[in-house]
């Protein structure tokens, strides 16, 4: 997975031209990222236009355009600058130590975390000086990265990092907006569904975070060659007399740093950290001097300033200047990430084939029993207490006077309501579960499911467009358009990645680059249309049964059951396509079309499961691990036990959802990655060897 | 020990299932009642029907709410009880309403359990939300509010919310002291030389590092008010269809122009809800507005809601006819 080693070029190119390279590179970018900036600052809500900015940089306007140029249109560019070089640097000091493509300030929990503690800072209602919330940030982001680096050891597969740190993130992105529910803004409603801006109304951010920045970089720089060391191996690099455990520690404890700031200045801007160094990346193949941490970690810099300001630029350029201040920047830095990422990833020349299977023990044949027969017992148990609990507590009795149609108005309407909805949170996480497997044994690739590939946001879009157009939609309508939506979604990814068959890396990047668009588009619509209704972007972001009725759980119960009903009979099949590319095709049997087949049905199954609960994360991923680990590698265990686990855990969060803070309500979608981020944390813990 | 945890499991199903037996609630017998009956047409066009003025009364969001208690009926369950008594202070609660969750998303096991005869809702909710609820009782879904006529869908909602709970003389009665407070505020206004000038309210937020600011343009219920006051509304910006609500930042009120009053409403207990107040003094941009060195920045007291209802506004008229003619 040595992303950075060099390609041997069969013709070196001489030093001096790769030196001219260098020049030639930076200074464009250099003149790019200036061009950007001098634009950004002659946009915004004030008549102060280029004119104007001309002429107060030249000291000659009246006071009122001078001050919105010192006092908002500079800090913010200045802003942009900062969090986009922070968060590019800080993605490309983080893959190069954790040699891995896919580490980054959002892969690796760091912004959630860090986002998370300023969250809890504002909800206990303490206001704090800027330094002191950095300093907060700071610990949460170290404690975030401390977490995902150490379950998932250090230069340890980069699939479980990626793992460990994607899940935390959902985790506490869950906790960060439960507090957004529970404490809300009463004339905000949920605009800010964690997503960062970076408008300033001062200099003040601005200069007491810069020097946070510049020594998180100058740092970094001074342990450049020692990165650079890592990069051959953790055995090559000792050999060298370079410390490893302690320039690792060093570089995320920067790393952490940069993002910390970023994120206190700014809020979580997604993406940049990622995108920046996989943008930089090729330049290392084509340009020798690129390869070298030291110069490779400024330029990272630069390219993630230039996204961070395009996308502002962008924004400001295409949307009329008073609606662009509703929009975060967050929102656009991840749509325009998304389209490098998609596009880098597709061309990506990925060495990385499967990762080897995880090693599990075999189980015995009473081990899958008995956990089959505790998950059953649990999700009976699960159940019949969603039915009975919730804001009124009912009884047995009562559920069988319903169910005889005898009881009094007030039950039965209670029972009315709340059925659907538990029935509705069963059969969601059931069929998230069965998809997410389903696509992990296709892929070969245990970070493939549907929430990290894109197509739930996919079908979530569908079903946002369709709800935005037609108020009053059907059930089968909302999981039509959302089956739509996710088929588009699994197209674009699968298409691009399927050169070569999938590539591990590959695939997962355009996925992430899929799903953040989605996300992105999912928010922005919402803010355009319908900015107040915070039912709509809760549903829609974080999955909540509110409102179901019957007929809504028809279309996903008809999906499941065949869906069930096929993966049984053909479990076989899944086996072989799980195992590797050759052994099937050396027992003369054709996948492709099964393969095809499998994934039309995982889209199918996301796509009811969304219409039918909203967007619920985390299931896909994690029950099928669960079941993995629990029961061993043959599909005819696994896929039982996944689909009770994902069916217990979305119908246990709903619960919790529903009596927790009744008679107010948390979405099953956030409560789900609550309970789930901690168990799944300690299986990692569990199978690490 | 496998064995150990099969029984477990089991012993705790059947545990369980124990344990839940036995009903809450006798099973029904079925009753008739009578009396004179009401239909209304709400704001979706649906046809509601009553049996009689009702007197058990949801309401989940606070404009109603407000509506209702003005008209001396009190509401025996409220969404987001705590926020109500923080952001609507003119119209306090008299009785100790059942809290029903949230704005957005009422609790339905609540709302069954008050065995409500009306519940009022807005628009806002999902369509599904709103059948589910016609299940437990009728249901006035009234238009929260509409950009296009602000204050005619003020008197709208609370004719409809006066003729489902048989008080349409207190309706007609609030109606026109509304209309007598606008035409004294104005008068009051025309008095003081300030007939015709330029205005523009609006909140704003905190949210990290920048201060967003929500214009209330005329198509805002604050906007229809200031109109009929003779103010003119500054604002250039566009509002949303329904609340009339637009966005900006601090930038933005240069464009106000230099004759402008600039009045604004927070919370104290929101400390987010306090930019103009607070971090923007030290702000050069707003220390450079013509309107704040000319001391013309008013901020009225908390507790008018800014989507409430006629007791609100009037409220609201009190507040910006004292403040101008200071």
């Amino acid at each position: 997975m040595a992303v950075t080693a060099p390609t041997p070029a069969t013709t070196r190119p001489s030093t001096a031209a790769s030196r001219t390279g260098v020049v030639a590179v930076t200074a464009t970018l250099v003149l790019l990222v200036g061009a950007l900036a001098i634009i950004d600052i002659t946009q915004g809500t004030a008549h102060a236009g280029a004119a104007e900015v001309f002429k107060a940089l030249t000291g000659q306007a009246d006071s009122a355009d001078t001050s919105v140029l010192i006092s908002s249109r500079l800090p913010r560019m200045t802003a942009g600058l900062l969090v986009g070089a922070a968060l590019g640097v800080a993605g490309a000091a983080l893959q190069a130590v954790s040699r891995n493509v896919l580490a980054s300030p959002d892969t690796l929990a760091v912004n959630a975390g860090s986002y998370l503690t300023l969250g809890l800072v504002a909800t206990a209602g303490i206001s704090l000086p800027q330094l002191a919330s950095s300093g907060v940030a700071f610990i949460g982001a170290l404690a975030a990265a401390a977490v995902v680096l150490g379950l998932s050891g250090l230069g340890a597969g980069t699939v479980r990092l990626v793992l460990a740190g994607t899940a935390l993130t959902l985790g506490l992105t869950a906790i960060t907006d439960g507090l957004l529910l529970l404490f809300p803004l009463e004339t905000d409603g949920l605009r800010h569904w964690n997503q960062g801006s970076i408008a300033q109304y001062g200099f003040d951010g601005v200069l007491q975070m810069a020097p946070l920045v510049v020594i998180g970089l100058v740092g970094l720089l001074l342990v450049a060659h020692r990165v650079d060391a890592l990069a051959l191996g953790d055995d090559a690099a000792r050999g060298l007399g370079v410390p490893v455990r302690s320039t690792r520690i060093t570089v995320v404890v920067l790393g952490a740093l940069l993002s910390a700031a970023a994120v206190t200045l700014a809020g979580p801007i997604g993406f940049v950290g990622l995108c920046a160094p996989a943008l930089v990346r090729p330049l290392g193949r084509r340009i020798r001097p690129f390869t070298k941490a030291r110069a490779r970690l400024p330029l990272a810099g630069l390219v993630g300033a230039g996204l961070v300001l395009g996308s502002d630029v962008l924004l400001r350029a295409l949307v009329p200047s008073d609606t662009a201040v509703a929009v975060p920047t967050g929102v656009v830095t991840s749509l325009v990430g998304a389209v490098f990422l998609v596009v880098m990833a597709a061309r990506l020349k990925d060495t990385a084939g499967s990762e080897a299977p995880d090693r599990l023990r075999i189980r015995s044949r009473t081990v899958f029993l008995a956990t089959t027969a505790v998950l059953v017992a649990v999700l009976v148990a699960v159940a019949v207490a969603g039915v009975l609990l919730g804001d009124s507590k009912l009884l047995l009795g009562d559920v069988v006077n319903w169910a005889q149609g005898r009881a009094t108005q007030s039950i039965s309407f209670v029972l009315d309501t709340r059925v659907p909805r538990v029935l509705a949170a069963l059969l969601a996480g059931a069929a998230l579960a069965l998809a997410g497997t389903l696509v992990q044994a296709v892929s070969r690739n245990p970070l493939a499911e549907p929430t990290l590939l894109g197509i739930s946001g996919g079908a979530g879009l569908g079903a946002v467009i369709l709800v935005t157009t037609v108020p009053l939609a059907s059930s089968w309508g909302l999981a039509g358009a959302a089956f739509a939506g996710a088929a588009v979604a699994a197209v674009l990814v699968f298409g691009l990645s399927a050169r070569d068959g999938f590539q591990q890396n590959r695939l997962v990047l355009v996925g992430m680059g899929v799903a953040t668009a989605t996300t992105a588009l999912i928010n922005l619509l919402i803010v355009l249309t319908d900015p107040f209704n915070a039912t709509k972007a809760l549903t829609w972001l974080s999955g909540s049964t509110y409102g179901r009725t019957l007929p809504d759980v028809v279309p996903i119960a008809a999906v499941l059951v065949v869906g069930l009903a096929v993966a049984i009979t053909r479990r076989t099949q899944l086996d072989l396509v799980s195992l590797d590319e050759d052994t099937p095709r050396l027992l003369g049997i054709g996948l492709s079309r099964g393969r095809l087949g499998w994934l039309v049905l995982s889209v199918l199954l996301t796509a009811s499961a969304i219409a039918a609960a909203g967007m619920i994360a985390f299931v896909g991923l994690v029950a099928p691990h669960a079941a993995r680990a629990l029961v061993g590698r043959r599909h005819v265990r696994v896929l039982p036990v996944s689909v009770l686990l994902g069916a217990v855990l979305v119908c246990s969060a709903d619960l919790l959802g529903r009596t927790v803070i009744a008679p107010a309500q948390i979405g099953a979608g956030l409560v789900s990655a609550l309970i789930g981020t901690p168990y799944f944390l300690y299986l990692l813990v569990r199978s690490r060897r | 020990m496998k064995r150990l945890l099969i029984t477990a499991a089991v012993a705790t199903a059947a545990a369980l299932t124990l344990t839940s037996c036995g009903t809450t609630e006798p099973a029904a017998d079925s009753k008739k009642k009578t009396s004179e009956a009401i239909t209304l047409t709400d704001g979706t066009g649906e046809q509601v029907k009553l049996d009689g003025p009702a007197k058990k009364v949801v309401a989940t969001e606070w404009n109603v709410v407000e509506n209702m208690i003005s008209l001396g009926v009190d509401p025996v369950g409220v969404a987001d009880v705590k926020g109500y008594q923080t952001w609507d202070t003119v119209v306090p609660l008299k009785n100790d309403p059942k809290d029903v969750g949230t704005r957005g998303e009422p609790s339905m096991d609540s709302i069954a359990s008050l065995s409500p005869d009306l519940i009022l809702a807005t628009t806002d909710l999902p369509a599904a939300a709103i059948k589910q609820m016609r299940e437990i009782a009728p249901v006035l879904t009234v238009e929260p509010a509409d950009a296009a006529d602000p204050i005619g869908q003020m008197t709208k909602t609370l004719d409809l919310v006066a003729k489902a709970t048989g008080t349409t003389e207190q309706a007609d009665k609030l109606k026109a002291q509304f209309d007598a407070k606008v035409a004294d505020g104005k008068k009051a206004l025309e008095k003081a030389g300030l007939g015709g000038a330029e205005y523009a309210f609006a909140d704003g937020y905190i949210v990290s590092n920048q201060v967003q600011i929500r214009p209330f343009t005329s198509g805002s219920l604050i906007g229809g008010v200031n109109e009929k006051l003779g103010l003119k509304n500054a604002w250039k910006v566009k509002g949303d269809k329904k609340y009339g609500l637009g966005s900006t930042d601090v930038e933005g009120l240069t464009k106000l122009g230099d004759k402008v009053h600039f009045a604004h409403i927070g919370n104290k207990d929101d400390k987010t809800s306090t930019p103009f107040t607070g971090v923007l003094n030290k702000n050069s941009v707003w220390k450079s507005l013509p309107f704040v060195k000319a001391g013309n920045v008013h901020q009225l007291p908390d507790g008018i809601w800014m989507f409430g209802g006629t007791a609100s506004m009037e409220a609201y008229v009190d507040a910006v006819v004292k403040e101008l003619t200071k």
